[in-house]
């Protein structure tokens, strides 16, 4: 889930930014020529992807799949998905321009850390191993966002406790949903196309 | 008449690193100004005997040489300056925001000077019949026009050698015709890899058939796009325009027919394979036969054959 | 659902006609500013503000409806968790729920200060070709890199959002229907799995095409920006109005007023 413009304090959103940029700047090092398109073309998948709406009940949710970005681009999910924000905050007004630090690093911090339980695979093997490790990805990356964004809204002030919580609370179908749909494409990257799934060799990228 | 060797692809061993084999000692030479077609089953190497030629792949063993360079590491940039790859998927090749940015990219590469530029995005715009598009985005174009972008982005940096990656795929029939009728016109070395046999049989006068990543033959395309038998052991097939050919070549052995009705369809027969021939039609006759013979699938060499290339020597090739 | 942000780019308007260089860092400058508000009644002047940069690049207002929405859906929680949640002594009760006017107060706030900005973002980059802002972006020392790739990410999601169409029309074609159960989760699941491979193996024939034409890691482009005396006045003027919004706001002259409203 994005958070939108007006909510948090400018030490947050300037914070946002100089997260961004070093975490942007350690993902990015030694940065092939070669993966410049590869980056930019699978990021715009993403970013398409990111428009099928999931019916829950009433309603319906947008993709986010921050978690399968990790699956498949490693520690170059997060100028992916940083790119993706950027994209959707433009294009769409989805987010916003003054949080797409934030942003960033809400989703893009997200799909780092389900990046590690991801590699965690290794220790393992069993038949079904992609579809839970990558339904764990998408649920880590879904449940990891949520608690960033709640703690950049509890930053603002004690006013937002209420928000806070409600919002987590939203991530919990979340995390189901994305948990599933990541766990599908996973196991499906890897009876396709297995040289896709990011962290191949070594757990250390 | 000698043309110099422009392509020299020297006994090219290439495997990736997982040890699939692709290229099994490939030899091949191409001279200034020909026009060549390579064909040959899915998977016999085209691609990645294509990505040799521009230095994208480098051989494990053997060596490629373009116009007097030997294709490596160091040379890349002058050797992509000669050669012009005019891949099968449009949306492969335009990858910027404006076609005029996509028709600049390559000369901007290649470091031709900025106030050329413009001049030479325009001259490619006007040969592929797009000029006035410049500002708008490649991607609300139509297919037709997309491909034709994709063979201006290589021609604005006027590259002696041009390589098509299936060129006819996917094209209506009047976009087909300009292309067969450019490629005919145009006096640079052409390379096309197709399996539509039949341009092959328009445009070019001389044939490589790859298979299993070797040449397993070189020749007239008049010798090797007539030969069915040769074409089929490579999960090939005979022209459209030659098909028809052999219909009425069946009929005319299998059946009884009045002398005067097998006349008419020997010369009829006779002019279409001139027609469809390596002359391109420049010299199509219809004559009586004193000597028995019919010539369709056969060794050609008869004194018929020396006759033509007698006349067509007196005459200029116009080109 | 239209991507292209520029398809209005070419209307005759001051804000078209602005150097975007000048554009963006300006605008962007009182995006900030007005993010940062602490008051209902400037934040209101702002949104009329914003409204008037919106309507003086001749934007067609359907436009901006997608951004909008992104806004109102968001937010549209924050109206009822705010005031019931908000900490301290409530005003009254609603049917048992402790109500402040506080929370209502920050919630309205933080509504009319997206919608702002959103106007404001939309009219920036709406009144130029991508690509001409992206490259203004650079100008502006935005790393050569990023505008790279964001300009590929941009071209090439038009290439997938056509072939994401093409794949569902074949998948209603034989009668899927999106339900909320696991079966259309798994489905969903495939289907980006699919537009992955194909981006993948995309990508390798993208960049063999760009080593074909001499790429070597940067994009070169012909587009030259040059400043007019009219782009310093419109900065300047978005400059000082940024100022005194911020100057108001901080003053505290309408917190009093405030107070006493709510």
């Amino acid at each position: 889930m994005h958070i939108s413009e007006g909510i948090l304090q400018g030490p947050v959103l300037a914070a946002g930014f100089a997260g961004a940029a070093l975490i942007a700047a350690a993902t990015m090092r030694k940065l092939d020529m070669e993966e410049i398109p590869k980056i930019s073309v699978i990021t715009s998948v993403f970013f398409v992807a990111s428009l099928i709406k999931v019916p829950i009940g009433p309603t319906s949710v947008h993709l986010i799949l921050n978690g399968l970005v990790a699956v498949v681009l490693g520690w170059r999910a997060f100028p992916a998905i940083m790119l993706g924000i950027i994209l959707q905050a433009i294009i769409f007004g989805h987010g916003g321009v003054t949080v797409i630090g934030v942003n960033s690093v809400m989703l893009g911090g997200g799909a780092l850390v389900a990046y590690m339980v991801w590699q965690q695979r290794h220790r393992f093997d069993f038949a079904r191993r992609e579809f839970i490790f990558g339904a764990m990805a998408g649920a880590t990356a879904t449940i990891s966002s949520g608690l960033v964004l709640a703690l950049a809204l509890l930053t603002t002030g004690e006013a937002f406790g209420g928000v806070a919580i409600a919002v987590l609370a939203a991530h919990v179908p979340i995390m189901l949903i994305e948990g599933a749909v990541v766990g599908a494409a996973a196991e499906f990257l890897n009876r396709v196309k297995p040289e896709m799934l990011a962290g191949r060799n070594a757990p250390s990228a | 008449m000698s043309r110099r060797v422009i392509i020299d692809v020297d006994d090219v061993h290439f495997n990736y690193p997982d040890g699939h084999q692709v290229l099994k000692g490939l030899s091949c030479r191409i001279h200034e100004g020909e026009k060549v077609a390579l064909i040959g089953p899915n998977g016999a190497g085209k691609s990645t005997f294509m990505s040799h030629l521009n230095g994208v792949q480098l051989p494990v063993s053997g060596r490629v040489v373009i116009d007097g360079v030997d294709v490596r590491k160091e040379t890349l940039k002058q050797v992509r300056r000669k050669v012009g790859i005019v891949f099968q998927d449009p949306d492969d090749q335009l990858f910027c925001p404006t076609v005029f940015d996509d028709v600049a990219f390559g000369p901007l590469n290649l470091g031709l000077p900025r106030e050329q530029i413009d001049a030479r995005v325009q001259e490619a715009l006007e040969v592929v019949g797009l000029q006035g598009f410049e500002e708008r985005s490649s991607f609300h174009l139509s297919f037709g026009e997309r491909k034709r972008l994709a063979l201006a982005t290589v021609l604005s940096y006027q590259p002696e050698i041009l390589v098509f990656d299936e060129p006819s795929t996917n094209m209506d029939p009047l976009n087909r015709r300009n292309l067969i009728n450019w490629l005919r016109n145009t006096d640079r070395t052409i390379l096309l890899c197709t399996h539509d046999l039949d341009i092959a049989l328009e445009v070019c006068d001389r044939c490589l058939l790859l298979v299993d990543g070797r040449i397993e033959a070189d020749g007239p395309s008049g010798d090797i796009l007539y030969d069915r038998s040769l074409l089929e052991a490579n999960k090939l097939e005979l022209p459209l325009a030659l098909m028809t050919h052999e219909l009425l070549h069946n009929i005319l052995s299998a059946q009884d027919m009045e002398e005067g009705e097998r006349v008419i369809i020997r010369n009829f027969l006779h002019a279409h394979r001139h027609a469809h021939g390596p002359e391109n039609g420049h010299h199509v006759h219809i004559h009586a036969h004193d000597v028995d013979h019919d010539h369709l699938h056969e060794d050609v060499d008869d004194h018929h054959f020396k006759e033509v290339r007698a006349q067509q020597s007196e005459t200029p090739r116009g080109d | 659902m239209a991507l292209d942000i520029d398809r209005f780019a070419n209307v005759a308007s001051p804000v078209q006609r602005w150097d975007p260089r000048f554009k963006i860092a300006a605008l962007m400058f009182l995006i900030v500013c007005i993010a940062l508000l602490k008051t209902l009644p400037v934040a209101a002047v702002a949104f009329g503000i914003a409204a008037l940069i919106l309507l003086s690049t001749a934007l067609p207002l359907h436009f901006v409806s997608h951004g909008l929405t992104f806004v109102v859906v968001f937010l549209l929680p924050f109206f009822v968790v705010m005031p019931l949640t908000y900490p301290g002594e409530p005003a009254f009760t609603i049917i048992g729920l402790p109500f402040a006017w506080e929370g209502l107060r920050i919630a309205s706030l933080i509504f009319i200060k997206a919608l702002s900005v959103v106007l404001i973002s939309f009219a920036v980059f709406g009144s130029s070709r991508f690509d001409v802002s992206m490259l203004a972006l650079q100008r502006l020392k935005c790393p050569p890199l990023i505008v790279q790739m964001l300009l590929f990410t941009y071209r090439y999601t038009f290439v997938f959002l056509d072939e994401m169409r093409r794949m569902y029309t074949s998948m209603r074609a034989r009668g899927f229907v999106a339900h909320a159960d696991r079966k259309t989760l798994h489905v969903f699941g495939n289907f980006v799995g699919t537009l992955l491979v194909h981006s993948f193996e995309r990508t390798e024939r993208v960049y063999k095409a760009m080593l074909s034409k001499g790429y070597q890691g940067q994009l070169h482009s012909m587009v030259t920006f040059r400043a007019i005396p009219g782009d310093y006045v419109k900065a300047a003027i978005a400059l000082v109005i940024a100022l005194a919004l911020v100057i108001t706001d901080a003053s505290g002259v309408f917190a009093v007023a405030e107070r006493g409203w709510f």
